[in-house]
Formats: structure tokens, sequence, C-alpha cells
């Protein structure tokens, strides 16, 4: 039995390229972009170099002052690139039945909350649990728990943009992202929804992440810290509107953190493609993605997204996603490769059908 | 399209080892709340919680927890004489991130500075060099369910769902789906939780959804807010016929908040209404309730509960294992889940512990004191979780 198409007719996105996603792949192949120096790791990690989203301007901000307390940095871009989709879908109606997927990151907690606990939870010179439940309590933002939730990173924007349907949220430094993109694959083939969104959100950028990162040797290796978000809308069935159908999306488990996957999982892989966009970690990944992009896709364009976005984690599977989606052309298809700081391998397949 | 067969299950909770124990216990009527022994809670608005009294020898406690299920499914499930194939193996997990212990984490604020403002610099700087404390290991979400693809040789699917307390459940959820598309011939499903630690504790009191009585009441009219609790609950599903049947899959969104469930419990009946749609049933012998012991949701619930089963309701029974275990937040779905699979194959309908007086907003057919037997033929569980994520599952004898 043939899978029912499904097709992309809409996306958003949050990335240093700006709000928006028309534009972003040219402008990576282009070269236009360049990391620069983090703003938001200027304190704690000085010249760091980084893609990093700039100011957002107050009119495209998520949702209001007071809902923009509760959310992580990851939520609050996953937010603008949720309603920038559902927009350029032009899916206005029965949000209550479109589905939502998303790849989410744990870099939630805004670190200014912690050394308050701690601070107030002393007494004379020791930490006492006692005064942590007390005064330990009174001291931080009383929703920063919320900031920890991981699936806050959809729910945020699902309840910003009133979305109902089936859905799920993903843990992801990559591959969980595509999970995501997948899961809402086979919802939308299955008939459990008629309409979704799926992406992912999330930012390199936080303190401790990036000294994690930084410990596990990353960013010796070549690692650039990202942040942003990014969503694809999709739709059951062919559209006049759609921008590309999407054939499929694959996560491959690697065999452990920074390796790659073994050879025999290649047999995986799309067979063809005029486009192939890579997103890989740093620098050993990209050796090995580029090689395979060269070898399994001769004549193919290349495009290596995150030498000009960075490493996002569960960012950067979707960002990858929308620059191709930028880059394709009529007829053509695209395979989006990313190889994750986990050693997992991604793969999605878009094509464009002719006019 | 193929069905997906639950073939095994296995749990760890503060009332055993292993589900059978666990079960027992439960249809008991024993509960496993108490005052919090594993750190000094004495400050803290809610002091009570349903601990492990164990230490285990896997530096993540989420992962020693999903282990020992894990395994204790896979036997039941008689894997452990005839291994899969590995390529045909998926692990899909629910989890959120782990907790660095307390004191690591006071110790790296401390790094940022003696006041209660963060210098980034010092931070950075001191932070940095206690390097071994920011074990990944201790808060990925995803280590959990990489160990348990790496325990079972695993080469499938490997996805770890991060969706509050819901994540057990939709965990099985996605298991379900790869196994009726074929994606995998076995999926190792479930959920685990170890959130009694301080700063959960700090998080969820703050919002006052902890019992300050330290009592897990689920729609007693005496309820005051849910208590933490710990565990994991595992099963192997597969496409080759087993115990129980995943008959139908619901799941909604309340876009309606992020602490409260939408007040006309419209998110959760939708989740309800389209499980029971996609096993082809209008009613179900048992419903294993969220059921949290939080005023709001107990009533919501409850309601929604009404709705979904309208007049078929009085030949059904409702119980929440919450009364007894407490909220182990990403396992809660999973052990639910288990709870209604118990139903189904042995006719075993577990009590709500702590549950004395019904409140009349929460008015059900209640299993209450001890478990009663019947003839099951199906059970409807239902997770719901913090951000307004509904996940509903129905399983069948058939």
């Amino acid at each position: 039995m043939m899978s029912a198409p499904v097709a992309i007719v809409g996306a958003g996105a949050v990335s240093a390229f700006g709000i928006g996603w028309r534009g972003l792949g040219e402008a990576v192949a282009a070269g236009h972009l360049q990391p620069r120096e983090s703003v938001l790791l200027r304190e704690s990690h000085p010249g760091t170099f980084a893609s990093e989203v700039s100011e957002i301007p107050a009119a495209l901000d998520a949702g209001n002052a007071r809902a923009r307390k509760l959310m992580s940095r990851a939520a609050r871009l996953a937010a603008i690139a949720m309603r920038e989709a559902l927009v350029d879908a032009g899916f206005a109606e029965r949000r209550e039945e479109i589905g939502a997927w998303m790849g989410v990151g744990a870099s939630g907690i805004a670190m200014e909350d912690v050394p308050a606990i701690v601070s107030a939870s002393f007494v004379d010179g020791g930490l006492s649990l006692h005064r942590l439940g007390d005064q330990g309590l009174m001291a931080c933002n009383p929703l920063f728990t919320f900031q920890t939730l991981n699936n806050f990173s959809l729910c945020h924007g699902a309840i910003l943009e009133g979305l109902g349907g089936p859905n799920a949220a993903f843990f992801s430094r990559g591959s969980g992202t595509a999970v995501a993109l997948a899961e809402a694959l086979h919802a939308l083939r299955e008939g459990d929804c008629d309409r979704a969104i799926a992406g992912g959100a999330d930012t390199a950028l936080h303190p401790v992440t990036w000294a994690e990162l930084r410990r596990e040797g990353f960013s010796a290796q070549g690692l650039v810290p990202g942040e942003g978000a990014a969503v694809l809308a999709l739709a059951r069935g062919t559209s006049s509107r759609a921008l590309g159908l999407l054939e499929s999306c694959t996560a491959i488990a690697g065999a452990q953190a920074g390796t790659t996957p073994v050879s025999r999982d290649l047999e995986l892989l799309p067979q063809r493609a005029d486009l192939v966009v890579i997103a890989p970690w740093g620098a050993p990944a990209r050796a090995w993605l580029g090689d395979v992009a060269v070898t399994r896709y001769a004549g193919a364009a290349i495009v290596d997204v995150s030498l000009r976005l960075g490493d996002s984690l569960a960012a950067t599977p979707a960002l990858a996603w929308v620059a191709a989606l930028d880059l394709l052309r009529p007829g053509e298809r695209a395979v989006v490769l990313t190889l994750d700081v986990d050693g997992d391998l991604t793969a999605a397949v878009f094509r464009k059908e002719s006019p | 399209m193929r069905a997906a067969w639950v073939n095994g299950t296995g749990a760890v909770t503060p009332l055993g080892r292993t589900w059978r124990e666990t079960c027992d216990a439960l249809a008991a009527g024993r509960c496993a709340i108490a005052p919090i022994a594993s750190f000094d809670a004495s400050g803290f608005p809610s002091r009570h919680a349903a601990e492990i009294d164990r230490d285990f020898s896997e530096t993540d406690r989420r992962t020693a927890l999903a282990l020992d299920a894990a395994r204790e499914a896979w036997a039941a499930a008689g894997l452990d004489r005839q291994p899969p194939d590995p390529l045909q193996v998926g692990v899909f997990i629910g989890a959120e991130s782990g907790r660095l212990p307390f004191s690591t984490l006071a110790a790296l604020a401390r790094a940022g500075g003696p006041g209660p403002a963060l210098d980034h610099g010092r931070f950075s700087r001191e932070a940095e060099s206690r390097a071994r404390d920011l074990d990944s290991r201790l808060v990925s979400p995803a280590v959990v369910a990489a160990r348990l693809a790496r325990e079972f040789g695993a080469r499938g699917s490997v996805a770890t769902v991060s969706l509050a307390c819901a994540s057990g459940a939709a965990a099985i959820v996605e298991a379900s789906r790869a196994v009726r598309q074929g994606e995998c011939e076995v999926a190792l499903a479930g959920g685990v939780g170890a959130d009694v630690d301080p700063l959960m504790l700090a998080g969820f009191g703050l919002l006052g959804a902890l019992s300050a009585s330290g009592m897990s009441r689920p729609f007693d009219r005496r309820r005051d807010g849910f208590v933490l609790g710990e565990g994991a609950g595992m099963v192997v599903l597969s496409c080759k016929r087993g115990v129980a049947r995943v008959a139908g899959i619901g799941r909604t969104l309340d876009a309606w908040s992020l602490t409260a469930p939408a007040p006309d419990g419209s998110g959760s009946l939708r989740a309800m209404r389209l499980a029971l749609a996609e096993a082809g049933l209008e009613s179900v012998d048992v419903v294993q309730a969220h059921g949290t012991s939080t005023p709001l949701n107990d009533a919501i619930e409850a309601r929604a509960i009404r709705e979904a089963l309208g007049e078929s309701l009085p030949s059904s029974h409702v119980s929440s294992i919450k009364g007894a275990l407490g909220h182990t937040i990403a396992a809660a779905g999973a052990l639910g889940f288990i709870a209604a699979v118990e139903a189904v194959v042995t006719g075993t309908v577990l009590p709500t512990a702590g549950l004395a007086e019904p409140d009349r907003d929460c008015a059900l057919p209640h299993v209450v004191g001890r478990a009663l037997s019947r003839r099951v033929d199906s059970a409807m569980v239902n997770s719901f979780a913090f951000g307004g994520a509904n996940c509903t599952l129905v399983v069948t004898r058939e």
C-alpha cells in the first residue's frame, strides 16, 4: 500500500539569521553568516564565538512579558518559530486538531535562580536543607521548576497558539528532533491528524550546557555553540501551496557519544539527492559526514549549515531542514544529514515537484 | 495494520522490587507514603514522599530503577531465553532530567560567588574546575534509554520522551506505534521517575501542588495536593500475541495553562474519546485514573471520565494507584498502564489508597479499601501532564 503523501506547507525559524526561514539557506550557502563573540556567554565564557540569536524585536517576541518570565530561552524561541510556521502555513482554523511534535533540550533553569536559592539556604557557613525548604523557596522565581521541565518548550507555544492535537516532546541533542519529525509523519499518514507541526528548539549558550560541552571535549574539536528553533508545518496529502514533500525521516542511533554510526547503518540512508545539507557537530563529524555526502551523493550540491549556524543541539536538525527547504528547487530532492554529539545520525528527505 | 501486544511487565516501586510484589501490596491496600528519610525535609511545606529504601550501584538512580524494571519485563516476555534480533528491538523511555545531588548543585552555585547574585565569570572559572561534578550521566534524560539499549543489545529506534507527568504513557504510545507499523518487532517501553529531591520538593512546593498534610488522597474531599514518589514501570510490546493488546490511543493538548487543566476537562475528554474510538469501544470495565490528589485535577478528571463513559459508567470501576505510590512523574503513566494490564490479565482491580470520603465533585464508581476481582475485558489509563498534554491508552483482552 502506498503511503499518503505529506506536504510541507509552511515553516518558521529563529536563528542567528533572525526570525524567518526564507533566505536562511541562501545566506548559509553564500557564507553570509559568521559566528560572532557570544553576548550570552560574555560573562561566563568571554571570547566564545557562537551563532547567537540577536535581540528579538518586541513585536515579534513570544507572548507577553509575563508569559516570557515563565519561559526558558529555548521555549521562547520555540514559541516564535511555532507561530511563524502556523502563519506561514495558513493554519488559522481548527487549531485544536493540529498535532505538535518537538525535539527539546534540557538547557532550562535560569542560572540566576540557583545561587539565590543556595544563598538563602546557608546557616553558619554551611548548607541547611531545613533552611532551603523554608527561606530558599522564597528566594527564587516561584515558577522556576517549569523552566526545568523539558516539555515546556512544546507546551508554551501550544498554549499561546491554541494547539490541541496529538503531541509529544522528545529529549534531544539532535536525533530526538528527527524522531519528532518522524512521529509527525507517521501520525499524518495514519490519519491521527490532518495537519501538524514538528521541529526543535534549544540553546547551547547556557553557561552550564557550554561548560558541559567543553568538559566533554566537543569545543576542542571544533563545536561552535549555537541556538535557535525551527518548525515545519505539515499537511496530509498534496497541496498547491506545498513548499515540498516530506518523504522520510530517520534517526540512527550511534554507538556512543562523539563517535560515528557503524558503516552498515549507511545502508539505511536514501539513495539519490540533488542537494545534500549536512549539519555535523564539529570537525570529526564534519570529516565523516562530508565523506558520506561526497561519496554517496556524487554530483549533488553540498551545503554545511553548521559552519554558519554552529550546533544548537535539539534545534540543529530542524534548522538544517528549513535551510534545505529554502535551497530546494522544483524537481529536486534534498537529503538532510545531521550527526549529533551523541553519535546519532539523522536523515530527512524532501522533494519539490516540478511545476 | 499489526497489533501491539503486551508480552511482559516489570516495575520497581516503594512497595516492591517487582511488579508482582508491588501489585500484591497495592491489592492489600498498603500505602508507601511516609516522612522523607533520604534528606532533611523538615523545613519544606511538604515532608512526605513514597521513597524506595535502597541504594544502587548504578551512578544514576533513574537508570538503576529502569534497569531493574526492564529486566523483569524482558524476562516475563521470555526474551532472556529467546533473544530477538537486535536490529528489530526498539527502546522508548519516558524520562525527565536527572538532578545532581543538592550538595553538588550548591557547591556549583557557590562557585558563582557567595551572594545571591551569580558572578558568571567566577562561576566559569570555578565550576569548570569541578567538571567531574557536571556528569551528564546524572542529568541527561537520554542516558536511561541509551543504557537500556546497551543492556538489551537494542539496535533499533531509541527515543526518550520528555513529557513531564505523561512521559511514561507517551513512551508506550510511541512504542505501540513502532510495533504496529513494523518499525521494530520488539519494543521495550515505559517510564522512570526519581524526583524525591530537595529541588523538586522546592519547585512543586512553591507551586502549592504538594500535599501539606502529607497524604495522597485521590478523589477524596480532604485531598490537598500530590505527594512525590519514585519508581519505574516497563513493558515489552511486540506483534506476537501476548497477555493484552494496546487497542486505543488518544493524545491531546489542553492549550490552556501551564499549571491547571482546562476547566471544562475538554482536553482530557478528547483524549479518552479518541482512545475509546480507536479501540471501537463505548465503555470500559476499568479506568486507571491519573488521579493525583490535587483539588482541581481530580474534580476535572472525574467530570471528564463521567462524560466519556456516559451511561456505561456504573458498570465500570475507577481507581488511582497514586494514593499508594504517590506521583512518580515520568513513571506515573507507565505504572498506571501496568495496573490496567493487570486488571485485564488477572481481573484484579486495584484500590485507591487514601480514599475514604469521596468528594461529590469526584463522583465515580471508586474502588476503595482492597482490590476487587471481576472479569475485565478492557481497561483505560489516563496520564496528564503539566503544560496540558493528555495521554490515554485503552488495553483489551482481545
